[in-house]
């Protein structure tokens, strides 16, 4: 479709096709857009656009009208005829399926004026939800590749590379490491044979950022690592992508199939004489290839096992050859430091991390979905402003971010800015974005043990702190958890805690302390109740809960007593029940099911 | 040069080494359980961190992947890195609480119990990863690697099933620094002669051996069976013995050396070899490591073999029942007809040794007792009187039983009655019989062989260390079996015998030799395979044959092959012949007729 056509159109309605649209039932309401469409005859006006995510996940699946801005949430494919009806033959507003303000319930027709996306900062996600990804034209009509044109045509790989360094941009896979010093290395090694990498893996549980944006907008990653390979002096780039990813595999293979075709890239690239060929390699469900010296093993077709570093990839890399590896995020943001420039990007952020950071905000808020806000900005704001505040009127308890290797900051941090030093300092990480939110019922001895337990089952067992030392880690927090803990138990969980990080061979091990180093700092009270009282405050862990039913509550419906899979529950009709706790399994069913309220988890 | 310091030492590295191999040559110890200095470091068990407090990556990095620097800082021992290396080892014996290596290491480190809860006591591997890449690296056999991830790594072929990949070499049993790898033979082990048991590829043949220096099996090598795998290329594989002789003798590179020396006279010594008893399945040779042949019971009980001198069973236990069986594939219709003459006396020799050695029960089941030197019927006699026993009849057949212990059984002609004995070990005197090559190197010298199969003499009685052809002459037991002082008489007549010959200086010759016309020979050799004495060569440079007049014996063969005839067999010439058959002819006829009528 070429951009002239574009202009035919009366109205775009834009339809996310992201995983979790797509699970909500997006590609059943397409279909009856396209048909009613059809039907009506609006087939030359109305011009129905498959978009990645635009971020609002809770909401999906989500449809934004163009060029109103109208968002409308939780489409089902019963409304289908009324919007097209409304909206798109009338050009009247929908109401009932607008946003709502979760206190006041005010209707928020227009996608800019919703919280969520007002104080937010979609740079590097600007395309996501906006154009077809599976559409070279549309990313050019928006301004793509312009920056590559500029680099390859009137600026030298030196400059381009003072250029990134003067952005301050830092890399956006979790260490943080600048940018353009990074890129001044490979440059520097010597050989004539280079390489350059892009992470996709993103192997964070819960983590999509990557994945929005190799599937939303693969174009701006391939113009960046094009725009690296020039400076670097690289001609073959590789990208990994978890295999989890079946959208982002076929999106970035489309759009390299199609930048080929346009001569962006292959040889020559726009006549400049530049070379440079993209290939994709797809992981094996092994979280730690997100490391990157295991990431090149797996491109080589070894076991992604790490090696340890020094020498670093920018020395010998892939195949003994120096490599610049840099996260998919991280190339997104190229183009627009080239672009726009980068005096204009160091305006963005704090002083020591410019520019934005996307982070997916999940866990117990209103509004869960990918963020992208100016680094600097505090956790209030992210959690409270945009994510709405927490579901069900509950308490805010922590918020843990960076993934499954972060550290959970509590409640009187909430004004910390966030940026690489002030979450190091509070004893997490950045990560790759993570940010997991959590309110008064969850367990933070859970949390840490939860987390442990993964990281059990990714390492790769190479180095005996990381392979050892988290096992026997999980053992201690399991055995607390189940209330046979010791407060001997603590001090061994610490002191294991730092040698783990210390001395282990990667990332991977070096992080995994975090949870629990970081809520022994701050949760300590809930570790030394589990052990000492005995007892989960938060009503999570089930050796130590107990499920009693309160009596000025209970009407005596009996529904629990029938619902109880050990028959545990005994009462008469109308009367007060009671739960025998001998029996009892803690499965949770009766306080499910109770529409009284009436069960109780102490 | 780079020049960075140790525990605030300065020290000095080249460009390219790590940490960890400047700190061992400037001798600061540093623990290692997956570092060999034969492969590439791979830095997993993290023993050997140290603490890099200025100019580079700052932090606990390992010393032996760590590339020195220029004004690198480096604390071997500071807190921080006994902290580590302490809880590491803690963490180890708790996977694997029985393996010594790993006790010794954590008691150095204040650890004498396991501080985490094990379940699995019987582990013995710490995934050091030796195994891995002495197999890749040294051996180039690629068989070993890693499977699964996190706890439930472990070591082993892919999809831990057997393969054939696998040469056996034991390499990475070697390496194991917690003797994790057991080599199990798939055959029941057998004893060959030199020496007793496997050996590695480079070995001293014996402790007598002259010179005594390694020699390399390159059938048994590893880097030359890689080079058949590689179809010719020289394959780098192990070549551990070479980096790690200090003196730099090990060279690969040695070629066969072709030697060619102009001799007047040959003496062939090629001597013998074993018989192979396992041709005779009654004896069970090579069912049991306790069957054994004479020369390997030899080897057993020499000083410098293996058990150094000792007697003993596979077990390691001393035997309490030997029997020894003469006539093993000598004296047999099956096998070799002949006598080998040396057993009967080796055998009662040896019998003594066991007696002495072990105190043991010792049976010679034998045919004859040939004793016939000096002092050898004593020392039969003496060897009764020691209390060995001697059953008259030939050992028939060996059982292996269940239990480990043989079964001899044959009859005892002096009872008339068919016996068996159960013993520990069996010695089986073997036949000598001529080496398996005797039939190329006769060919080469013109040898012929006598019926046993033992190169032919001039003649059995009067010329023994003669043979055919002139100028060779043969020696020991090439010639047949015979003991020690026998061999030293016959070889001493030999070489007297070839002295006699160079120090003359010249031959005397038989005049009825052949020759050769020069201007009929066609070229044809036909002449050339045919002279049994090898007396005929070819000239290249004129295109045709030429006899040798030294070594020709005026057989007639080439006269009367030659096509063209070209050869001429003097004081035999057609003319001379035909002038012989003329002079019959002149007789009187009548006298001679009339006799036959009458």
């Amino acid at each position: 479709m070429s951009t002239s056509k574009a202009e035919q159109y009366r109205v775009d309605v834009l339809v996310c096709t992201c995983p979790a649209c797509t699970k909500a039932g997006a590609p059943e309401m397409e279909q009856a857009l396209k048909s009613e469409v059809g039907r009506r005859n609006l087939a030359d006006e109305v011009r129905v656009v498959e978009t990645g995510s635009r971020g609002f996940c809770s909401m999906g699946p989500i449809v934004i009208i163009q060029p109103e801005g109208i968002l409308y949430c939780q489409v089902g494919a019963a409304d289908v005829p009324e919007v097209v009806e409304e909206t798109l033959v009338k050009g009247r507003v929908v109401e009932r399926l607008t946003y709502k303000e979760p206190e006041t319930h005010k209707a928020v027709p227009y996608y800019d004026q919703i919280p969520f996306y007002g104080k937010q900062m979609r740079v590097v996600l600007r395309n996501c939800g906006l154009i077809n990804p599976m559409s070279i034209e549309e990313y050019v009509a928006v301004g793509g590749y312009q920056a590559l044109a500029k680099a390859l045509t009137v600026m030298t790989p030196e400059e381009v590379i003072a250029e990134v360094k003067k952005s301050g941009l830092r890399g956006r896979g979790g260490a943080g490491f600048p940018t353009g010093r990074k890129w001044g290395f490979a440059r520097s090694a010597p050989g004539d044979v280079k390489y350059i990498v892009a992470n996709g893996d993103e192997g964070d549980p819960g983590a999509f950022m990557d994945r929005s944006l190799m599937e939303g907008d693969p174009h701006a990653i391939l113009e960046g690592m094009t725009i690296g390979a020039y400076a670097i002096g690289a001609h073959e780039g590789h990208i990994y992508v978890r295999d989890e990813y079946p959208l982002a595999l076929r999106n970035l293979n489309a759009a390299i199939e199609q930048a080929r075709e346009y001569g962006l890239l292959g040889q020559d690239i726009l006549g400049s004489g530049f070379d440079f060929e993209i290939k994709i390699t797809r992981g094996a469900g092994a979280f730690v290839c997100g490391e990157e010296t295991a990431l090149m093993a797996s491109i080589e077709g070894r076991a992604g096992n790490p090696r340890p570093r020094p020498p670093f990839p920018a020395q010998s890399g892939l195949w003994g050859k120096p490599t610049n590896i840099n996260n998919a995020k991280t190339w997104a943001n190229i183009p627009l430091i080239i672009d726009r420039g980068a005096d204009w990007f160091s305006q963005i952020g704090t002083e020591t991390s410019k520019g934005t950071m996307i982070f997916s905000l999940v866990g117990k808020v209103n509004n869960t979905g990918l963020v992208e806000v100016p680094m600097g900005i505090t956790l209030r704001e992210l959690i409270f402003d945009i994510g709405g505040g927490i579901q069900d009127g509950k308490q805010f308890k922590a918020v843990q971010t960076g993934g499954p290797s972060g550290g959970c900051i509590p409640a009187d941090l909430l004004d910390l800015p966030v940026d690489y030093e002030h979450l190091k300092d509070a004893g997490s990480i950045m990560g790759s974005g993570g940010m997991i939110v959590m309110d008064e019922g969850t367990c933070m001895v859970d949390v840490a043990r939860y987390f442990l337990d993964f990281l059990k089952e990714e390492s790769c067992g190479k180095c005996t702190p990381c392979r050892e030392g988290i096992r026997q880690m999980l053992a201690i927090l399991t055995r607390i958890t189940e209330g046979e803990g010791e407060m001997a138990d603590l001090a061994q969980l610490e002191t294991l805690a730092h040698v783990v990080q210390d001395a282990s061979l990667c990332g991977l091990g070096q992080t995994a302390p975090n949870p629990v180093l970081s809520t022994l700092r701050y949760f300590r009270d809930e570790y030394v109740a589990h052990i000492e009282d005995k007892k989960c405050p938060a009503g999570v862990c089930r050796a130590l809960i107990e499920y009693t039913i309160l009596e000025d509550a209970c009407t005596g419906c009996g529904l629990c007593r029938r619902k109880c899979p050990q028959e545990a529950i005994s009462g008469e009709k109308k009367k007060l029940h009671v739960i025998d706790q001998e029996k009892c399994i803690k499965c949770g069913v009766c306080f499910d099911v109770c529409k009284f309220d009436a069960v109780a988890v102490r | 040069m780079v020049t960075f310091t140790i525990d605030r030492q300065e020290v000095q590295g080249e460009e390219g080494q790590t940490i960890l191999e400047v700190a061992q040559a400037a001798g600061v110890e540093i623990p290692t359980l997956c570092y060999h200095k034969l492969l590439s470091p791979y830095g997993a068990c993290r023993l050997c961190v140290v603490e890099v407090v200025a100019g580079g990556r700052p932090g606990l990095q390992t010393s032996c992947t760590y590339p020195i620097e220029e004004g690198l800082e480096v604390l071997t021992r500071s807190p921080a890195v006994v902290e580590a290396r302490r809880v590491v080892l803690g963490l180890m014996l708790s996977r694997t609480p029985n393996v010594e290596a790993i006790q010794d290491l954590a008691r150095e480190y204040g650890i004498t119990e396991p501080p985490f809860p094990t379940d699995t006591p019987e582990e013995r591997c710490i995934l050091c990863g030796q195994c891995v890449r002495t197999c890749d690296e040294l051996v180039q056999a690629h068989v070993l690697n890693f499977s699964e991830r996190g706890i439930e790594r472990r070591v082993g072929p892919p999809f831990l099933e057997k393969t054939r990949l696998c040469i056996g070499c034991g390499a990475c049993a070697i390496m194991c620094p917690t003797g994790a790898i057991e080599t199990v033979l798939e055959q029941d082990a057998v004893y060959r002669e030199k020496p007793l048991g496997p050996t590695s590829a480079i070995w001293v043949p014996s402790l007598q051996a002259v010179p005594r220096v390694p020699v390399i099996d390159t059938d048994a090598c590893i880097r030359f069976r890689q080079n058949d795998r590689s179809e010719g290329e020289i394959a780098d594989a192990c070549g551990a013995c070479q980096t790690l002789c200090e003196a730099g003798a090990v060279d690969f590179t040695q070629q066969d050396e072709i030697i060619e020396l102009d001799v007047g006279a040959i003496i062939v010594a090629t001597g013998f070899e074993m018989w192979d008893p396992a041709k005779l399945s009654q004896y069970s040779y090579g069912k049991s490591p306790n069957i054994v042949t004479g020369l390997e019971f030899e080897r057993l009980s020499n000083a410098g073999g293996i058990t150094g001198g000792d007697i003993l069973l596979d077990n390691g236990k001393k035997p309490e029942r030997v029997a020894v069986i003469h006539c093993v594939g000598s004296r047999d219709h099956n096998a070799h007809e002949y006598c080998s003459r040396i057993c009967c006396m080796y055998s009662l020799k040896q019998a003594h040794l066991v007696k002495d050695k072990t105190g043991a029960d010792v049976y010679e089941f034998y045919m004859d007792m040939r004793a016939f030197g000096k002092g050898y019927e004593e020392f039969y006699e003496r060897i009764q009187e020691e209390g060995v026993m001697m059953v008259r009849g030939r050992g028939a057949e060996v059982e292996v039983l269940p239990d480990g212990k043989l079964r001899v059984k044959g009859e005892d002609a002096n009872l008339g009655r068919v016996v068996q004995v159960d013993v520990d070990m069996v010695v089986l005197s073997t036949a000598i019989e001529a080496p398996h090559d005797v039939e190329q190197v006769g060919a080469m010298f013109g040898l012929g062989r006598s019926p046993d199969g033992w190169f032919a003499e001039s003649h059995p009685k009067l010329r023994p260390v003669e043979t055919n052809t002139d100028g060779v002459f043969l020696a020991g037991c090439a010639q047949g079996p015979k003991d020690v002082p026998d061999t030293v008489a016959h070889a001493g007549a030999a070489a007297s015998m070839a002295l006699a010959l160079l120090d003359k200086g010249e031959v005397t010759i038989s005049p009825a030799t052949a020759v050769v016309n020069e201007e009929l020979c066609s070229a044809c050799k036909t002449c050339i395979s045919l002279c049994p004495y090898t007396a005929i060569s070819f000239l290249e440079d004129k295109n045709v044959a030429n006899i040798n007049e030294a070594l020709c014996k005026g057989c007639g063969t080439c006269v009367a092959a030659c096509p063209a005839g070209a050869i001429t067999g003097r004081h035999f010439t057609t003319e001379q012949i035909m002038a012989q058959i003329e002079g019959l002819f002149r007789l009187p006829v009548e006298t001679r007729v009339e006799e036959v009528e009458a």
